[in-house]
């Protein structure tokens, strides 16, 4: 039978197409790296959820006679830390708080500083020049600094080390959000909804968001990291959880002590912290190539 | 005459270019520009690049707030006589790049539909409105409707946005270079439909464009910019027939020719036009013109009607009893 224009119209209704996110998803599957690194990722988040059930004891229960065994004793696989407490379940149970300090003040930076850099982006002129003169002001403070700084002035817990890290966060994601708002803006598409008459808004809504959330999201998935080792770095010092919580970056402080004794048993929170982190890091890499459209 | 459906009043936009107080620079983009559409005619807007011909275009449409001069949409004059989202569904625009027109997260059917849903038209309305707006601009709105830009051709995109401007069911459209990015066999099919459209529409086009064949096949009147100014104006037979502004000359004689006795053999325009933050004074042209002469460095040229609708800026057309 002979290819008629019919039967390739016929063909090419057939051939349905597919969403922006469903082609995202279909790219990300390709990239192996990325797949693993978020398998790594989604297993440290179960392990979290899961912690009272998958640890075999008790992280707050030391035993003194087990204080600091050797990985690998009998009842302890991970060994046990200076006052004798399971690792095992002690690294389980930092996951949850060591993640929480990751992901949480990363999210509500993310809502924060991508509304002010969006906003500035997209209103553009004086009101763009000072949010971001100011903003700029705040990220000269190198982020270790300034997260210590206000930790230490509201004091030690949980809550305050979340509060700081939030605010070190809010800058850079604005900054990020302002640079892709302001390079969507002057594409032709938002002129043409302006000259639709629809309210600013309305475009910012309908149009912008779209464009610019996928983005912002990736660079704020990377700072996860970056907020999980500052949270540590606070813990370290003091400032962050306070014991006897199960936290990683807590466990590497009071573990210090015992690095000649027990090396290998005083790295692990710190490898936990490195797998963490660099499994999200790739995943954010991952994401941000699926999301080129370009490829 | 009838009133103009859409015209322009001593615009003026001058852009920033750094620097304060006695040294900041200012970009002539447009300097006092005026020129009336009737109702049905298309006016074809040509010059060469950063002649201020797309900043026409977006201070005709409101895009840009001109620093002064006005825009009357039948007689009355955008914003204070008419609200401006009652102008922005009359007059609309289609601009050049037709990837960067199109939200690459909207399907077609989406960015077609709302215009519409923005003027309050319910939203399956809207989008049978712009199914049928998309079958009229020859895309299946069964195969298209649900695509985003990227699996679309250029020329298929930028039906779309033809489409984008018809669902408001304007009077005017303002195409800013338009066709000029796509091939030539795609290009004659848009210009088809735009004719086409404008015939069962009564539309009123303005098209911006630098190809002056094309010009001369779509437009009724011809407008040439030169730095941000109107060199010369008229009904577009007489114009490419009979210049009256050295400058439209230039432009013409650069046109490329199928006739080999008729080669270009030697550049009509030297040069660059010369910067727009500090244009020459005198006639902004009188730098790379061929026959200017002592008047041209000094004074600014008037606007010569030469009768029929035809204007031109230049000295040459001064009554000869006027050169003193």
């Amino acid at each position: 039978m002979a290819v008629t224009a019919d039967s390739i119209a016929q063909l090419a209704t057939v051939e349905k197409s597919r969403g922006y996110w469903r082609s995202v998803g279909a790219r990300f599957l390709r990239d192996k790296v990325a797949v693993c690194a978020g398998l790594v990722a989604a297993g440290l988040i179960l392990m979290a959820i899961f912690a009272p059930w998958i640890a075999p004891a008790d992280p707050l229960d030391g035993s003194m006679i087990k204080r600091l065994s050797p990985i690998g004793t009998e009842g302890y696989p991970l060994g046990a830390d200076e006052l004798g407490r399971d690792m095992l379940s002690r690294l389980i149970y930092g996951a949850r708080l060591s993640l929480f300090m990751g992901v949480v003040p990363v999210l509500i930076a993310f809502a924060i500083g991508g509304a002010i850099g969006v906003a500035a982006g997209y209103l553009g002129g004086w009101v763009n020049t000072i949010t971001m003169r100011v903003l700029d002001v705040l990220y000269a403070f190198p982020s270790v600094l300034l997260a210590i700084a206000i930790s230490g002035a509201l004091g030690a817990g949980i809550l305050n080390g979340l509060l700081s890290l939030t605010v070190v966060f809010i800058p850079p994601i604005a900054r990020v959000a302002e640079s892709v708002t302001t390079s969507v803006r002057k594409l032709e598409y938002i002129e043409a909804a302006q000259a639709s008459g629809a309210s600013s808004l309305r475009i910012v809504r309908d149009h912008v968001l779209g464009n610019v959330l996928g983005p912002i999201f990736v660079y704020a998935t990377s700072l996860i990291s970056v907020s999980m080792i500052l949270a540590a770095g606070l813990s370290f010092l003091g400032l962050g959880v306070s014991p006897p919580n199960a936290e990683w970056g807590l466990m590497l402080n009071t573990l210090r002590n015992a690095i000649y004794v027990q090396p290998w048993l005083a790295a692990l929170p710190g490898v936990m912290i490195f797998l963490t982190s660099i499994s999200f890091n790739m995943l954010s890499d991952g994401l941000r190539s699926a999301m080129d459209v370009k490829q | 005459m009838s009133t103009p459906i859409l015209s322009a009043h001593n615009l003026v936009k001058h852009f920033n270019a750094g620097g304060f107080g006695a040294a900041r620079k200012v970009v002539r983009a447009v300097d006092d520009v005026s020129f009336e559409l009737a109702r049905g005619e298309t006016l074809g807007v040509v010059g060469e690049s950063g002649c201020g011909k797309s900043t026409t275009a977006r201070l005709l449409v409101q895009l840009l707030t001109p620093d002064s001069g006005g825009v009357r949409y039948d007689g009355k004059v955008v914003g204070p006589e008419m609200p401006l989202k009652a102008f922005r569904s009359k007059v609309q625009m289609v601009f050049q790049d037709s990837f960067a027109s199109l939200n690459p997260r909207m399907t077609m059917i989406d960015a077609v539909a709302f215009g519409p849903a923005v003027h309050g038209v319910a939203k399956p309305e809207a989008r049978r409105k712009a199914q049928d707006l998309l079958e009229r601009v020859g895309l299946d709105p069964a195969r298209f409707g649900g695509r985003y830009a990227h699996e679309l051709s250029g020329g298929q995109r930028q039906r779309v946005n033809i489409a984008r401007a018809l669902a408001f069911d304007p009077q005017v459209i303002v195409l800013d270079e338009a066709v000029s990015a796509l091939d030539k066999s795609v290009e004659a099919q848009v210009l088809n439909l735009l004719m086409d459209l404008r015939r069962e529409r009564g539309l009123t086009y303005v098209f911006i464009s630098h190809d002056l064949n094309v010009v001369r096949h779509i437009s009724d009147r011809v407008m040439v910019m030169y730095l941000g100014e109107v060199a010369e104006i008229g009904p577009a037979e007489r114009l490419y027939n009979a210049p009256r502004h050295p400058y439209t000359e230039a432009l013409l004689a650069a046109m490329p020719s199928l006739d080999p006795d008729r080669r270009t053999l030697e550049a009509p325009l030297a040069g660059d036009p010369p910067n727009p933050i500090d244009p020459p004074p005198g006639c902004r042209f009188h730098t790379r013109c061929a026959r200017a002469f002592e008047p041209c460095a000094s004074r600014v040229p008037v606007s010569y009607a030469l009768g029929g609708g035809h204007v031109a800026a230049c000295h040459l057309n001064t009554p000869k009893e006027d050169v003193a």
